[in-house]
């Protein structure tokens, strides 16, 4: 460079509110607030874009659904007002006579379109109808099924994450041994057997043989063992595999070997750090697990005989029921959609760093 | 208190990293142990710590006052860490947990924190506002520039009382005013009787510690003395050249070009300004950018360089303002170079399959690449490997010759020689600046480095914040 070319500009920044509060671009961090105001206002920000993303979901996911059962009802065999009028007199009351007065009184022979508007129309006042079969309210009907399938649910879940987490964090300790190997042929066993095999072996081992545990019904604290477990082995093994992978991961990251020579315990270290960090990954996994939870939820429930809405899909799909079978099959999906808003929640109260970077268009 | 290292000896597979027979960490005493990368200098201090990669086996001794360790067993110094051994982590940033607040994670490293919790985060709080930092202990680590959080760092580090401190590369990509501020902390650490082993490619840091300076080249040590000496009338031929790798010193290179004033106007802008959270980092900046300009943005970390260079790239919109490309930075002629070259690539995909798909995509004339490597001196086999698996310089090469490749009009450089060592920042310069000149395309540099863009610039848009409260002040 020759010196004398040299051409010096003197920009000077705006004066900070306080040398000290300098946000630094040395991190590469994007824009950044003094860990105050301005970050739980973008953290607000962050959560309304959450619930409204959401929102939208719920909405669509709802249309979706219902056309789609209303569509696959439409397409199945068989007269529907012949099984509904079986449905609710038995099959020997069936005439020719009774079906036709089900197909008048439930406006069946209008065109489908007319049947698929109006039930649209229904769902905007948020009126779920009646159930074709038990002619009660679908909200009613539907009250316990949700209650169960979400008991069901989260003691599943509890389990898979109790078990699954801890084989995991233990495995990480040292990859590559006994236990690892161990987790490995647990998540190809758990995933290869389907969920109605492992219920019928978990209910011959348990009911049948010792007389441990209750094989069907919802009565007793003892009875929801059985189905939990069968959802919670197929979630356990992956969820095993992410944490294993996760822990290891994180373990070998700059801030925990910090932290071990700042003079932690190792359970300090794992408990403050590791797992502290691994929560982020697993936490945005249950997200992935809670559509897998579903599938499972149908088969179990109709295994075990759990009045869930699994339960309640099934039986209405035999007996015709749309509207039930809609609110049933909407009231899964949107259970899917729960389960994902409190997860990207979560993940934001987890998780302080910015996740959006502005571009100029 | 005074830690003895006698002949120790770490290996790779039977090769040799760290051979050195004695170093002697005197209490009050700075020693500061300078190299290239790969001399095994970093190696050393994690040797004498316990806390050596389980694949590296080690052979030696250590004698703590009047305990000794042997250095082959890992375990039996981990009840020292944080009480007597601390250890001063390379790249603050990555040591601190992004999920807790900094407050937090100096009070867990106070001793007796598990009983007293409230003490602990006292005592943490005191600690950081006497670095400057007081008001932060609720700030999470993304919100600190990289000088808070090497004082974070600091702070977490000695909490707990440790007479012996490790430094390892503490001022890496740090500015001159944190290095300052660093050297001073460091140097209040010794004045206590504190033992402090410093780990550094920075011979600016080296001269401020003063005491004794260790030359390490290929495992060993290859002169030692006090600093000044050392520093300044080097003996060995190594420490010359060393020396010689400063910017400050290179020899004036000619350019082929100069910077041509009629050269047509790629980047213009108009008094922008920008700020974050309501808060301003810079205003009514106004400056032009031409075809073959050599232009450095200077400043202290947390002035605003990398935001104004955002701006400039239109990668952020300014708050007030305007920034105009000519229609010819369009299609990739606009190149960036990022700081840390590991994470502009992806890291599980061979570097080559990368470039391959560059090549596919825009064309440029055949050879090119192989033109490229061979002018970077980089050989064909790298671009088998991963980006974790080449060195820091060679993988910044490797970023250089993929953004030459699109014959870019304008490469924007954001600090990339501030995490390689001075004989690797010498070489990447060198081969940034050729390649710049022999396409006759314009280069702005960010750094914060001034000797660094003197060296390599025409002309200098230096950010400078108020001045009052220079970092690690009281």
């Amino acid at each position: 460079m020759a010196a004398g070319r040299a051409e010096l500009v003197l920009v000077t920044s705006v004066p900070l509110r306080a040398a000290a509060r300098q946000v630094g671009s040395a991190g590469g961090a994007g824009p950044a607030g003094d860990g105050a105001r301005p970050g739980r206002l973008a953290r607000r920000a962050a959560i309304r874009r959450v619930l409204a993303q959401r929102c939208v979901q719920a909405v669509s996911v709802t249309v979706l659904v219902s056309t789609a059962c209303f569509a696959v009802v439409q397409t199945l065999p068989g007269d529907v007002a012949m099984r509904i009028a079986a449905g609710r007199y038995g099959y020997d009351g069936v005439t020719a006579a009774t079906a036709d007065a089900v197909r008048a009184e439930l406006g069946l022979d209008a065109p489908a379109w007319q049947q698929l508007l109006r039930w649209w129309a229904d769902l905007l006042r948020l009126d779920l109808g009646t159930s074709l079969v038990t002619g009660r309210d679908v909200g009613a009907e539907l009250a316990l099924p949700v209650a169960s399938s979400l008991q069901l649910a989260a003691v599943a879940l509890l389990l898979a994450v109790v078990v699954g987490g801890a084989v995991g964090t233990a495995a990480a300790r040292r990859p590559g041994g006994l236990l690892d190997r161990l987790t490995t042929v647990w998540v190809a066993g758990a995933r290869a057997l389907p969920p109605f095999l492992l219920g019928l072996l978990l209910i011959v081992v348990f009911s049948v043989h010792l007389g441990w545990l209750p094989a069907v019904g919802h009565g007793s604290a003892s009875s929801v063992v059985l189905p939990a477990a069968t959802l919670a082995v197929g979630l356990s093994g992956l969820f095993a595999r992410v944490t294993r992978d996760t822990v290891a991961q994180i373990g070998g990251s700059a801030f925990v070997a910090f932290a071990e020579t700042k003079g932690l315990r190792r359970r300090a270290v794992l408990v403050r750090h590791v797992l502290r960090n691994a929560g982020l990954t697993l936490v945005a996994y249950l997200g992935v697990q809670a559509v897998l939870l579903v599938e499972g939820v149908v088969v179990v429930e109709s295994l075990f005989a759990w009045p869930g809405l699994g339960h309640a899909l099934v039986h209405a799909i035999f007996w015709r029921d749309v509207p039930v079978l809609q609110a049933a099959a909407v009231a899964l999906a949107l259970l899917v959609v729960l389960v994902n808003t409190v997860v990207d929640l979560a993940g934001l109260a987890l998780d302080p760093r910015p996740r959006r970077r502005e571009v100029v268009p | 208190m005074s830690v003895h290292v006698e002949e120790l000896v770490v290996t790779s597979a039977g090769r040799p990293l760290v051979d050195v027979a004695d170093v002697g960490l005197p209490p009050g005493r700075a020693v500061t142990i300078v190299g290239e990368s790969g001399s095994g200098k970093s190696l050393l201090a994690h040797a004498v710590m316990g806390t050596l990669a389980p694949e590296l086996e080690a052979r030696g001794r250590l004698r703590l006052d009047d305990t000794g360790y042997d250095v082959a067993e890992r375990g039996n110094r981990r009840h020292l860490w944080g009480r007597r051994m601390a250890l001063l982590p390379q790249e603050p940033v990555l040591a601190l947990d992004p999920t807790m607040r900094v407050g937090e994670q100096v009070a867990e490293g106070a001793p007796g924190f598990r009983s007293d919790r409230r003490g602990g985060r006292r005592r943490a709080a005191e600690l950081l506002a006497a670095l400057g930092l007081g008001g932060w202990a609720r700030a999470h680590p993304h919100t600190l520039s990289g000088g808070m959080a090497q004082r974070v760092a600091f702070a977490a580090a000695t909490i707990g009382g440790a007479g012996v401190l490790i430094a390892d590369e503490p001022s890496k990509g740090l500015d001159d005013a944190a290095r300052d501020a660093l050297a001073a902390l460091l140097r209040r650490h010794l004045e206590g009787g504190g033992v402090l082993l410093t780990i550094t490619h920075d011979l600016d840091l080296a001269r401020r510690l003063g005491g004794d300076v260790l030359v390490m080249r290929d495992a060993g040590v290859v002169e030692r003395g006090p600093a000044e000496e050392v520093l300044d009338r080097p003996a060995h031929p190594y420490t010359r050249r060393l020396l010689a790798a400063e910017p400050g010193r290179w020899t004036a290179r000619p350019r082929s070009g100069g910077s041509p004033g009629g050269a047509p106007v790629l980047v213009s802008a108009d008094g922008v300004g920008k700020g974050f959270d309501g808060r301003s980092v810079f205003a009514d900046v106004s400056l032009t950018i031409r075809g073959g300009d050599r232009l450095a943005l200077t400043g202290p970390s947390g002035s605003g360089k990398t935001t104004l260079g955002g701006v400039l790239l239109r990668l952020l919109a300014p708050d007030s303002g305007s920034v105009r490309h000519a229609p010819e930075l369009a299609r990739g002629r606009l190149q960036k170079l990022y700081q840390d070259p590991a994470v502009a690539f992806p890291a599980r995909v061979p570097i080559g399959t990368g470039l391959r798909d560059l090549l596919h995509r825009h064309r440029p004339e055949p050879g090119r690449l192989e033109d490229l490597m061979t002018a970077m001196r980089l050989g064909e086999p790298l671009l088998r490997r991963r980006p974790g698996q080449v060195s820091g310089g060679e993988l910044q090469r490797l970023a250089i010759i993929r953004a030459m490749l699109l014959d870019p009009l304008l490469l924007f450089a954001d600090e990339p020689t501030s995490r390689l060592d001075l004989a690797t920042q010498q070489e990447t310069i060198g081969c940034l600046t050729d390649q710049v000149d022999r396409a006759g395309c314009g280069l702005v540099l960010v750094t914060h480095d001034r000797a660094l863009a003197r060296a390599v610039c025409d002309r200098e848009v230096s950010l400078t914040p108020e001045p009052a409260g220079v970092p690690g002040s009281r």
